[in-house]
């Protein structure tokens, strides 16, 4: 089943953190869209719960140099 | 000619660390792969050898390169276009100086964005949207590390994120009306911005994270400077009675009628650098303040303060001699005057009657020299 999740995010820089963010829709499977927003500091994902669980999104923000200060 | 060198050197001395700024992110994309890969190398090398990982740079060489010779191609044609867009909608001096002061506004938000002062400075930023992202990350990092069409299709991507510097050259090329000047002029500035590009990139991956910070820093400080400069020559554009240039006399203001009258009938001039009024030199006004000359040279329009005489059609006269900087390019928004001047030589403008109090500001098309005529002779 498909869950959205919008994570407040710290440590974003310029807009090109943003990017970096989203490329977890390629390399983490079970996300199926991700979009952050480097002016609201926020990332939005929608992923498989059945594959992927929260705790291992936010540890993927955290491995790309970004740390979850929140979910909204 | 003039002008072109002008934008390459504005290119070379701020264009190349404020597009950086803004592009960095881009080429540093656009790399990412061939350092993901030189880094991998190393690391193995390291394992293996036991010695301390030492990067590659001369490898981004070919991709910086190919990043930039594309940037400069989509700029030329970026300005051919708005050289053809400014020929078919002339802009007014007027909305050349709101235009500047708007870009100016944008990079003082971009600057204090970059030191981190307020969240809201973030929207000071163009976020390219969703969609161009996803296509721009999946080429960057869907290429081969080695493919140089990444770096070429990104370079020509930076169109769409121009810098604040960028952005100022883009409305004179769109005020130059020329679809062959403005390619000309985008060429010169960009290839003034790729030597800092290149510098800064191929030696980016040896610059530790503490000093990438405060290199931001030392952008963020430039860019402000620029940004204060910026809305400077639109208020000058703009004929605005605040801005640097006058601002000493602002500060101390002089009892000029009370000089007028001890300097004779004859118009007087105002030097802003020192804020005080001197006498004018006697061929600079004739005795009755109907004919004003100016002397227009490199960097300033001497003098540039000068009364005349009210109530009655008054000539100005300006005197150019070996003049190469954009001073040539006279604008008077109150009069509606756009004029070039030559290099050398003597120009007439005519001034109808004005009423006495009247000051008409007049600069360059740049709005980085101004000065202006007040009529109470």
């Amino acid at each position: 089943m498909t869950k959205r999740v919008t994570l407040k995010i710290d440590g974003m820089e310029c807009p090109n953190c943003a990017m970096i963010l989203e490329s977890m829709e390629d390399k983490l499977k079970g996300v199926k869209k991700a979009e952050a927003s480097y002016r609201k500091a926020q990332l939005i994902v929608e992923y498989n719960e059945a594959e992927l669980s929260i705790d291992t999104i936010k540890a993927e923000v955290k491995r790309l140099g970004y740390e979850v200060t929140g979910v909204i | 000619m003039n002008n072109i060198l002008i934008a390459f050197i504005t290119g070379l001395t701020s264009g190349g660390l404020s597009c950086l700024a803004v592009q960095g992110g881009l080429l540093a994309s656009s790399l990412s792969n061939q350092i993901e890969q030189d880094f991998q190398t190393a690391s193995v090398k390291n394992r293996k050898s036991k010695k301390p990982i030492k990067q590659k740079p001369s490898k981004l060489a070919l991709p910086i390169m190919v990043f930039l010779v594309a940037k400069l191609i989509a700029y030329s044609i970026l300005g051919f276009l708005l050289g053809m867009v400014g020929q078919v909608f002339q802009l007014s001096p007027i909305a050349r100086a709101i235009l500047l002061i708007a870009i100016g506004i944008f990079m003082l938000g971009n600057a204090l964005r970059m030191l981190n002062v307020h969240p809201i400075f973030r929207f000071f930023v163009f976020e390219p949207p969703a969609f161009l992202r996803r296509k721009l990350r999946k080429t960057a990092l869907g290429a081969n590390g080695s493919s140089l069409i990444t770096p070429a299709f990104l370079g020509f991507m930076t169109v769409l994120i121009p810098c604040g510097i960028a952005q100022s050259i883009m409305a004179i090329v769109l005020g130059t009306g020329n679809p062959l000047q403005g390619a000309a002029l985008m060429f010169a500035f960009t290839l003034g911005t790729s030597p800092v590009f290149f510098a800064v990139s191929y030696f980016a991956t040896q610059i530790g994270a503490k000093l990438e910070k405060q290199f931001v820093r030392f952008v963020a400080i430039v860019v402000l400077i620029l940004a204060i400069v910026t809305i400077n020559s639109g208020l000058t554009l703009a004929g605005s009675p605040i801005n640097l240039s006058r601002l000493p006399i602002s500060l101390y203001p002089q009892p000029q009628r009370v000089d007028a009258i001890q300097a004779g009938p004859a118009a007087q001039a105002i030097d802003p650098a020192i804020g005080s009024p001197v006498a004018a030199k006697p061929d600079l006004a004739d005795t009755e303040g109907s004919t004003i000359t100016i002397k227009v040279e490199n960097y300033e329009y001497n003098p540039a303060e000068i009364h005349a005489k009210a109530g009655v059609p008054v000539t100005l006269r300006l005197i150019t001699k070996d003049v190469r900087s954009c001073s040539r390019a006279l604008i008077i928004p109150a009069l509606n005057v756009q004029t070039i001047l030559d290099q050398t030589g003597e120009a007439s403008i005519q001034i109808p009657a004005q009423k006495s109090g009247t000051k008409i500001n007049y600069s360059c098309s740049m709005g980085m020299y101004g000065g202006r005529i007040i009529f109470d002779l």
